[in-house]
């Protein structure tokens, strides 16, 4: 009953998604918007509808038996929905439709360009529903209904990870509608400076939602997997940073297209490029050719699949870029001039963003000639730090320079001075660390530069309140901030193994943990065994409680860490299951430093971002 | 020939050596990081003994679990060829007799390892797809792993 009753309304919006496509051709182009619309409304009846069996535990439906359990915490029912592939992707094709009803609800200009950008939104649309329906049917009947589900792994029972999917995806999924709009203006013959600013905002949305994402999935692996780190250059982490490369690399030649009327092509292929991207992060995510946690298929079917959706939205993409982009003049571009280091930026965010893409798909076509192996993180530090001092010293002299112009005495005074302070400070703080690192003492010298220069402009155009663009500012302090957060945090955080039992004290440098108490409680879900560690540094006592726990369904053990933030750093202690015949605790001490500087950094980025969707000006 | 000829064959010829020396750059750190995977029976039959950090990788033989100080030994077998693995540090949770485990580190001897990390799981039902395909190629395979 429930099953037939969600699978008719998904059969009705592939209906009208065909039918979008038909009034379309038939140059009804309003009855062509009305039922994309139409089929937009309809998918998101049906996630309501999956969310409501989820809350209800309804185990006739597929999706719910697979992924839930009448124990589980309500909260966690609800995101359940999204926590396995079929719910996700229906998810997915939601926010492709969501996207494109905002949009033909809000632009009213053009009905003949909003009418193409709708029709290449419903197809990237209706290829997805197709595959949801044929291949990932989140409503399969169950017969006979099973009494309990199977329960939803536990290291996703975490309120962060319900949120991340969601936001990533708005992000990842956006740029469908920043392709439709590429893909629209191209066949309309309107790839200018007035796209640019219809286009602005929607693809700082998408990419605003993109860095939320994955900063969120940054913190969740932060505390939640208790190996002390943010960032694992894991490939499905690399999946979601690939994309965000392409699409900071897009917002700047959007900039120079929407303020020069320059780079066109360029910025066309490079919109091809981000929503290609977006597809392979989920294809690498989601076939179960990586192993990860987010892999709920294993079903190889579905990656081959994936793969043909990738192929044909990127070849049809290109095909009609080649066959209706028009020859731009090659106007000259002087070295010095603010859209020359906008060409800059995006040369280094691509060659960024092809070393992560070698990282990651390297050992995968290694493994069809039958050789496993697997990259270390060791290859993305190394050859991306170099380029990352370059990148800051270019990303602070960008924004100085004027527009077709040459670099003026001023300014170039100006860095100059700025150079050599940034220079001294960090020579300072390598004294005074006394640590005697040419990385570090560049990442600190270089990202001090941007910070230093951004603080300047902030305080020079403290009174011109109205000239001043506080979105780039924010955003390019954010990365100041966040690289030397990253660089400060490499170098200075701490990290020891190490066993003990109740009553126990060890001691390492000038800090002290004694292991107090150790109790079991019985929770929901699961049993967690809490244990109370009492910890002097410098003369200061604070309890840290990691505890551990055993969920029941599925069978599984999770650490829940426990951190202690400080002015400058965390300390960060987390805790192994006991050996069965023992009384002895493994435990993992981390001193995190200057990890509050790494999100500090992350929230500037998102909050420029944020501030850039609403800029008015031009 | 003329100045912007010559300009551009200068920058031609300096990209060239630009992207070389990247190129080269990359291809030494692509190959310093690789991490290769091996079974206990690739071991056995390679003909060279990798001397570098490698993975290794099967089911932890049921009982073969000690422990010494801080220690750890234990077996890991392909239900062919087994190979013999000490390792020193914390236990990962999801680290059990009869499960499924990769091992990171160095070869004293084709059946003598010292692992420097224990990779850990995501779930009870995530298998090593490393060890999977090492199980299926000795025929060990059963469909119950990993469930």
């Amino acid at each position: 009953m429930a099953s037939s009753f969600a699978n008719i309304i998904l059969i009705l919006s592939i209906f009208f998604s065909f039918l979008s496509n038909l009034f379309f051709f038939k140059k009804k182009i309003k009855l062509s918007i009305y039922s994309f619309n139409l089929s937009s409304i309809l998918v998101i009846i049906s996630f309501l509808l999956l969310i409501f069996y989820f809350s209800s535990s309804n185990f006739s439906i597929s999706a719910v038996y697979e992924n839930s359990h009448t124990l589980k915490p309500f909260f966690y029912k609800l995101s359940g929905t999204w926590g396995n592939h079929e719910g996700s992707l229906l998810l997915f094709i939601l926010i492709i439709g969501l996207y494109g009803t905002l949009f033909s609800l809000i632009y009213q200009k053009d009905i003949k360009f909003k009418s193409w950008v709708i029709f290449f939104q419903n197809n990237i649309y209706l290829i997805f529903l197709a595959f949801l329906i044929v291949k990932s049917n989140p409503f399969d009947l169950i017969i006979p209904m099973p009494k309990e589900g199977l329960g939803l792994n536990p290291i996703l029972q975490d309120p962060l990870l319900v949120v991340h999917p969601p936001f990533l995806y708005l992000g990842y999924v956006g740029f469908s509608l920043t392709l439709s709009l590429v893909l629209a203006a191209l066949v309309t013959k309107q790839l200018d400076d007035a796209w640019a600013k219809i286009s602005w905002p929607w693809v700082m949305t998408s990419w605003v939602f993109l860095t939320i994402g994955i900063s969120l999935g940054s913190i969740w692996a932060y505390y939640e997997l208790g190996w002390g780190g943010y960032w694992f250059w894991d490939p499905v982490e690399n999946a979601s940073l690939m994309p965000w490369l392409a699409g900071t690399a897009l917002i700047h030649s959007l900039l120079v297209l929407k303020i020069k009327n320059k780079m066109q092509n360029w910025t066309a292929l490079l919109a091809i490029l981000t929503f290609s991207l977006s597809l392979l992060g989920t294809f690498l995510v989601r076939s179960g050719i990586l192993n990860s946690v987010h892999a709920f298929a294993n079903d190889p079917d579905r990656g081959v699949f994936i793969l043909i959706i990738i192929f044909f939205i990127t070849t049809g993409s290109l095909l009609i870029h080649i066959l209706y982009s028009s020859v731009t003049p090659n106007k000259k571009i002087l070295f010095f001039s603010k859209e020359n280091f906008l060409n800059i930026n995006n040369l280094f965010l691509l060659f960024f963003l092809f070393i992560i893409l070698l990282g990651t798909i390297y050992p995968i076509i290694l493994s069809a000639i039958g050789e496993t192996i697997s990259i270390g993180p060791d290859y993305y530090n190394t050859i991306l730090a170099p380029f990352i001092f370059i990148f800051l010293i270019a990303m602070t002299i960008g924004p100085i320079l004027k527009w077709s112009q040459n670099i003026g005495l001023k300014e170039l005074y100006f860095l100059i001075i700025i150079f050599f302070v940034a220079l001294i400070i960090s020579f300072l703080i390598i004294i005074f660390s006394k640590r005697n690192e040419l990385m570090l003492y560049l990442g600190i010298a270089s990202s001090l530069l941007l910070i230093f220069t951004i603080l300047i402009e902030f305080h020079k155009n403290r009174h011109k309140v109205q000239i001043i663009n506080f979105s780039r500012l924010c955003s390019h302090l954010g990365v100041g901030v966040f690289i030397l957060s990253v660089f400060l945090n490499s170098y200075f955080s701490k990290t020891k193994d190490f066993e003990i039992q109740i009553g126990e004290t060890k001691k390492f440098d000038n800090l002290s943990l004694n292991l107090v108490d150790q109790n079991i409680l019985k929770i929901n879900n699961y049993f967690e065994m809490r244990t109370d560690f009492e910890i002097l540094n410098n003369n200061k006592i604070f309890i840290l409680n990691p505890s551990i726990r055993r969920y029941f369904q599925p069978d599984q053990i999770t650490s829940e860490t426990s951190i202690k933030p400080t002015l400058l750093s965390n300390h960060y202690l987390a805790i192994n299951f006991p050996d069965l015949n023992s009384k002895v605790i493994g435990a993992r001490y981390y001193y995190n430093f200057f990890i509050h500087g790494i999100w500090f950094g992350l929230i500037l980025i998102i909050f420029g971002g944020i501030l850039s969707v609403f800029k008015k000006r031009i | 020939m003329n100045n912007n000829v010559k300009k551009r064959l200068y920058f031609f010829l300096v990209s060239i050596i630009t992207v070389l020396i990247i190129g080269k750059f990359i291809y030494d750190s692509l190959k310093i990081n690789s991490v290769y995977f091996f079974s206990p029976s690739d071991l056995v039959s390679i003909t060279e003994i990798p001397n570098g950090k490698i993975r290794v990788g099967g089911m932890v033989k049921n009982k073969s679990l000690k422990k010494k100080g801080n220690q750890y030994s234990f077996i890991v077998t392909d239900f062919k060829n087994e190979i013999l693995v000490y390792y020193k540090g914390i236990k990962p949770n999801l680290f059990e007799e009869g499960q499924g485990a990769v091992v990171e580190g160095k070869l004293n001897t084709r059946t003598n390892f010292v692992a420097t990390k224990i990779l850990a799981k995501h779930d009870e039902n995530y298998m090593p797809k490393e060890v999977a395909d090492a199980l299926k190629k000795t025929g060990n395979w059963k469909n119950n792993y990993g469930k």
